[in-house]
């Protein structure tokens, strides 16, 4: 989408021995259309050596978080004023959502005691996270970029240019999802401590009675898995939302490889052949990965949790 | 002169270091995806009436597998990125 990403690209097709400059100069500029942005929208200052700037993808968290606040309160509130008892419209919807993430991820990893306990967070998770990756399929900064290119012809360094670059998709960045992981980390270590008490859930790390070697050997095992459960979080969900526009990205740019190849012709030719259809199946492959990851990171959080709770040894 | 000739050649070895992982990532979770589902069609066309229970219990090593493949690609694509 960034112009100095495709005259880097045209650049390189053109002179293949300018292979060194050219090709640092291209992945940096993939990795600053699935990033963050150059610049931030709001500049602070360091607070604690921390950068609190406001970037997009912080943007984009707060605009999910206000969409479903919004959408599921009014939804529900709706529901309550008319005193239903059988969901009509919308909440028909809500209720499906609910109702399948409590029955079907947590109740069997949890238990049918403390199920009522857990679906408010992990349905938290869900919606959030379904939210923020579908979020980021819809072109809209791409519509705006349009109509700035068209119409609206911002400067350089207006706020709407920080807008548009960067990336839509929140959870493709790694620290959103290190932090969303870190919460499951938290909840899988209360949820032990409600269950058995706190000295207790850190004994059933390691299952009781065996010869003491074999101890030495597990415990560092079972702090180190502790630790990679988490890490493994946030990489599928990181890593699957940034695949998918590095995916799109590559092929779509396939047309100006061969525009600056063959000409004008071989470049609509492979865009009307090739790119545009893969984009298509792409994207609707994208539709499937938002829904499952979403579902994936509920029910992976809502096993590590039911494991805290009910130990097997 | 030397130097660059020596900085390409070594490029190029990371650049086929991270394609043939990549490879070999895709090659061992088609492999590992593959089994799975062949387990699952033959349970149930064995006993068509759990199919939902099999397909449950084959969602979490599914995406454990799945997980594994993406963090081989992630730092594959962190090669390439790291040498240019």
């Amino acid at each position: 989408m960034t112009l100095p990403f495709l005259a880097a690209i045209v650049a390189q097709a053109g002179g293949a021995h300018q292979v060194a400059t050219e090709a640092s100069q291209q992945t940096v500029d993939i990795i600053g259309h699935v990033s963050n942005g150059e610049h931030p929208l709001l500049e602070l200052p360091l607070i604690l050596g921390i950068n609190f700037s406001i970037t997009k993808h912080v943007f984009m968290l707060w605009l999910v978080a206000a969409i479903i606040f919004v959408v599921v309160t009014a939804i529900v509130r709706r529901s309550i004023a008319r005193r239903q008892l059988v969901p009509a419209g919308a909440a028909n919807l809500l209720e499906v959502g609910v109702e399948f993430v409590r029955d079907t991820v947590v109740e069997p990893n949890v238990g049918a005691k403390r199920v009522n306990g857990w679906t408010p967070l992990l349905l938290t998770f869900f919606v959030f996270i379904l939210g923020a990756n579908a979020i980021g399929l819809i072109p809209i900064f791409d519509f705006l970029a349009l109509l700035d290119h068209w119409f609206i012809h911002s400067g350089e360094h207006s706020f709407l240019q920080r807008l548009i670059h960067g990336s839509a998709t929140a959870t493709g960045n790694f620290n959103v999802t290190a932090g969303l992981a870190t919460i499951t980390f938290v909840a899988i270590i209360v949820a032990g401590t409600r269950a058995h008490g706190f000295v207790q859930h850190w004994k059933n790390l390691a299952p009781p009675g065996m010869a003491l070697p074999l101890y030495l050997l597990l415990i560092p095992l079972e702090i180190i898995g502790m630790l990679v459960r988490p890490f493994a979080l946030t990489m599928r969900l990181a890593a699957n939302m940034t695949g998918g526009h590095i995916a799109l990205l590559a092929i779509m740019s396939f047309v100006f490889v061969f525009t600056a190849m063959l000409g004008q012709l071989g470049g609509i030719g492979i865009g009307l052949v090739f790119s545009v259809p893969l984009g298509v199946g792409i994207s609707a492959l994208e539709i499937i990965v938002v829904l499952v990851q979403a579902y994936v990171f509920t029910l992976l959080s809502a096993v590590f949790i039911g494991m805290a709770i009910h130990v097997h040894h | 002169m030397q130097d660059q000739a020596s900085h390409a050649a070594s490029l190029a070895l990371a650049y086929a270091g991270a394609g043939l992982g990549l490879g070999l990532a895709v090659v061992g979770a088609g492999l590992g995806i593959g089994k799975l589902a062949q387990g699952v069609a033959e349970g149930v066309a064995r006993q068509p009436s759990a199919s939902s229970q099999i397909t449950a219990a084959t969602n979490l090593p599914l995406f454990l597998l799945e997980g594994v493949a993406i963090l081989a690609e992630v730092f594959c694509l962190m090669i390439v990125l790291k040498t240019s």
